[in-house]
């Protein structure tokens, strides 16, 4: 189909309105505000700033834990403390060591799980007010629209093109058809989050990946209003051991709000070899642990949600800048592998972005060259310094937990360092073993009160999506689903989605896969982890996705 | 600057916006010192040409030909091409409808001109006209104009301007000039058939007093005939849970749940459905929900006032023959 497109230009252009996104463009239009009030030239203005999102509204599609250090956000709104909805500071933390019947708190919580001066928060609705702040600095955002397909300029990108609307499942034209716009820009932010789809194809194609691949983990969260007194605001508790084997990387959080709603989940690296295993079971087991049953015991599941994050850190950070554009937050790796943060260092990789434009717009060149100044910003930041330490810190798992604490205090005593430096990582699919003919284990099935299944979970995550759209997961060939994937890997997609995409139907005297994208929480969980890498997550139609409110 | 409106009729009846658009012109008129004529074409339309008169304008052009009594995309613009290298007007304005749209770029295209579709206003700039459209759906709009000479032509939005604001003519009635149109049968390609009725809505199943729901435990499209003689024997709907209809095995207005149709029927038969939570917010305010699956463990069993565990196969035929029985 050839379609005409409406063009409109901008100097910056940002995909994605998360943390990174949004603090790229409020730091840039005070930048610009301060800019024209001194009457310096040449004049720019805060309406040439486009952000690009594609949920229903700004913080839609946001989802942590979360812990909040603030020094990020102190530095792009110095007023936070008395504006921003930060929900309690935090006044105990512990790490807990869980067996199946009992638990253990280490008498001394190990520094990466000590949170003194962070903040418990709701990372939707300090997105949301963030989002409010830059639509009030004259900032164009447009919600429903996501980056679509990079324009490629020179060596680098000049814009990108937004979703089309109103296409029907075959691909042709509804009635409420609209091609998508072609956005030109001086600037683009790629700031999609983890796993960006454009972010994923411009690495790949202009080689800018860093000498690790991008290792990633998947969380799973719920939400809950709990019986008074069960939890104090501000504990926070991180677990490790049961149900996690020692064999995986993965820990569970608990944090508690405000009036009696508690945050839980599970984090698992997406590196494992049982390709049965069900990081969305493995979270309902580990919400049956007597400590953690208690807490929610007569309480109500108020929403659930899943997201993948990066962890590859310093050693997987592509390359942030090309001509015409920026790499920012989880889409370029900044987050904190060990301490599994990565709000305050997208936020401040935004500012540091927008620094970068900044000066760019001043002299009117946004070569490569030019925004190459964005690295030596990181370099001189706390980013750096505090990637630094940490960079051999999630390698060092790879082996499992017992290697990875022996890893962690050597890294420990000589500054990040350890006994191999840098510790190369593999893509976490690739430790799959096979499944040699081994049946499958039933599947898990929630009480529906403490734990649920997928679909009921699903449902608290609000996802809605136009069903008469093409699919958004496209599987290069499903031929090697039905096949090859049946006999080596028993459909690892069936197990790793939390939110029962993908499923294997009977297809006469075989199988066949079938893709029930509505259900999609936009979590990338199956680009990264399918073993053939066969699977492409695409944006949907804009709009669609889960409904994080209060996440 | 001469203005010209091309009002838009079907079957000797107005599309009542191109009222919107003629006022939208005298507006343009007035701030620009130009004149506005309005145009009707067709066949037959004396009377409408009339109503077009009574109204604020220099003329009236009346474009009939026996080849334009059913609209072709073709027959309008070969004629309007002909109207247009006559009149010389330098605005050509539509109201933005499904036909217009149809035509109008096409006939900007044969004369070389470009087109500025579906505005909802305009400015004027010291004599330059910019128009406003809508883009990212409402949330911004972006002002456009036009590059090269005239005749320009642009659309306006339904609703963008009002009707009720057209100004009568001071002193009675505009003149009347019927044009004539040279258009042969070969140069139009379409062939026009009956115009559509108004496809009547298939089902309403939120006013479904029965419904028969089929899910996944149906298994292939080919059993779906006996869930529907169920129905029949009943007097019910037939009506599915998503998976169904996401396999196109039903169409999508017969889904019930979160993404489909929400019911509150006097009774519900489920037939090999789960009972997923998704499903469940559609139906659950059903007076009494009849619930057949082969799984005891199935959820559906938790909101059912009855229950059967068994299989719908054996279940189906024998109840639609019982029902059949109940009614001789």
């Amino acid at each position: 189909m050839s379609v005409q497109r409406e063009q409109l230009e901008a100097d910056v252009l940002i995909v994605g309105a998360g943390p990174a996104g949004l603090a790229c463009a409020l730091h840039l239009a005070n930048l610009i505000q301060k800019h024209n009030a001194g009457g310096k030239k040449p004049e720019l203005s805060t309406e040439n700033i486009y952000v690009l999102e594609k949920g229903r509204e700004v913080g839609a599609h946001q989802l942590s834990g979360a812990i909040m250090n603030p020094k990020a956000l102190a530095e792009l709104a110095p007023d936070f403390e008395k504006t921003a909805p930060l929900d309690t500071p935090v006044t105990d933390s512990a790490a807990l060591f869980f067996t199946e019947k009992s638990s253990f708190r280490f008498p001394i919580t190990p520094p990466p799980f000590q949170n003194k001066g962070n903040y418990v928060v709701s990372l939707n609705k300090i997105v949301k007010w963030l989002g409010e702040k830059v639509e009030a600095a004259g900032v164009n955002v447009f919600k429903e629209f996501g980056g679509a397909q990079l324009i490629y300029e020179r060596d680098g990108i000049g814009g990108v093109i937004t979703e089309d609307k109103g296409v029907d499942k075959n691909g042709k034209p509804r009635d409420n058809y609209q091609p998508g716009y072609e956005l030109r820009a001086k600037v683009t932010v790629l700031a999609e989050g983890t796993r960006g789809s454009l972010t994923k194809e411009l690495v790949a194609k202009k080689k800018l990946d860093n000498i690790n691949p991008q290792s990633y983990g998947i969380g799973i969260k719920e939400l809950w209003d709990v019986q008074p007194g069960k939890i104090q605001p501000g504990y926070v508790a991180h677990t490790l051991g049961w149900p996690v084997p020692s064999s995986m990387y993965g820990g569970g959080w608990i944090y508690g709000f405000s009036n009696n709603r508690v945050s839980i989940g599970l984090v698992i690296a997406l590196e494992y070899a049982d390709t049965r295993f069900d990081p969305h079971a493995a979270f309902q087991t580990w919400k049956t642990h007597p400590f953690v049953k208690n807490i929610l015991e007569d309480g109500k599941l108020v929403r659930y949600g899943a997201k993948s994050l990066p962890y590859g850190g310093w050693y997987a950070m592509p390359r942030n800048y090309f001509d015409g554009g920026l790499i920012v937050g989880d889409s370029g790796s900044f987050l904190d592998s060990q301490k599994l943060k990565g709000i305050h260092l997208a936020i401040k990789s935004g500012m540091l972005a927008a620094e970068t434009i900044f000066e760019a717009l001043k002299v009117g060149d946004a070569s490569a060259k030019t925004l190459s100044s964005f690295q030596t910003k990181i370099e001189q930041s706390y980013i750096k310094k505090e990637l630094w330490k940490v960079r051999n810190f999630h390698q060092g798992f790879a082996h499992g937990q017992l290697a990875g604490f022996f890893n962690t205090a050597l890294q420990q005593i000589t500054g990040g360092r350890g006994l191999v430096d840098p510790m190369r990582a593999h893509a976490g699919h690739e430790a799959y073993e096979k499944i040699d003919g081994k049946s499958a284990p039933p599947r898990f099935v929630g009480d529906g009160k403490l734990t649920f299944d997928r679909l009921t979970d699903v449902y608290h995550s609000g996802t809605r999506h136009e069903e008469d759209q093409p699919c958004h997961l496209h599987v290069v060939d499903l031929n090697v689903c039905a096949t090859k994937c049946v006999e080596e890997y028993g459909n690892p997609c069936q197990y790793f989605c939390p939110a029962a995409v993908y499923e294997m139907v009977k297809d006469g005297a075989g199988q066949k896969l079938k893709i029930n994208a509505a259900n999609c929480v936009h979590c990338k969980t199956c680009d990264i982890a399918d073993p053939y890498q066969i699977i492409t997550w695409v944006v949907p139609e804009g709009g669609g996705g889960p409904s994080y409110e209060g996440m | 600057m001469k203005i010209l409106v091309i009002a838009e009729q079907r079957q000797g009846k107005w599309n009542t916006t191109s009222f919107e658009t003629l006022a939208a012109a005298q507006q343009i008129a007035k701030d620009t010192s130009s004149t506005v004529s309005a145009l009707v074409i067709g066949k037959g339309l004396a009377g409408l040409a009339g109503e077009l008169a009574a109204k604020s304008v220099a003329e009236v052009l009346l474009v009939e030909h026996d080849l334009l009594e059913a609209y072709t995309p073709d027959g309008y613009c070969v004629a309007l091409s002909q109207v247009i290298a006559g009149a010389k007007p330098d605005l050509v304005l539509f109201p933005h409808t499904y036909q217009v749209r149809d035509f109008a770029p096409k006939l900007a295209a044969m004369l070389g001109k470009g087109m500025i579709g579906d505005c909802i206003g305009y400015r004027n700039e010291g004599g330059k006209l910019i128009f406003m459209r809508q883009m990212f759906q409402g949330k911004t709009a972006a002002d456009v104009t036009f590059q090269g000479g005239a005749p320009w032509f642009a659309s306006f939005q339904a609703g963008a301007f009002r009707a009720d604001l057209v100004v009568a003519h001071p002193s009675g009635n505009a003149p009347v000039n019927s044009v004539k149109v040279e258009l042969k049968a070969e140069q139009i390609r379409t062939k026009p058939l009956d115009l559509f009725k108004e496809a009547k809505s298939a089902v309403d199943l939120t006013q479904a007093p029965l419904i028969v729901a089929i899910g996944r435990g149906i298994k292939a499209p080919e059993n779906i005939p006996q869930a529907e003689a169920v129905a029949k024997a009943m007097g019910a709907e037939i009506a599915a849970s998503r998976p169904i209809c996401d396999e196109g095995w039903l169409p999508m207005e017969r889904q019930i749940g979160s993404s489909g149709q929400t019911v509150a029927p006097k009774l519900y038969l489920a037939l090999g459905i789960s009972g997923a939570i998704q499903h469940v917010v559609g139906m659950k305010g059903a007076r009494t929900i009849v619930a057949i699956n082969k799984d005891q463990n199935a959820p559906i069993f938790e909101i059912a006032d009855y229950g059967v565990v068994g299989d719908i196969f054996e279940i189906m035929p024998a109840l639609t023959e019982e029902l059949q029985k109940t009614k001789q």
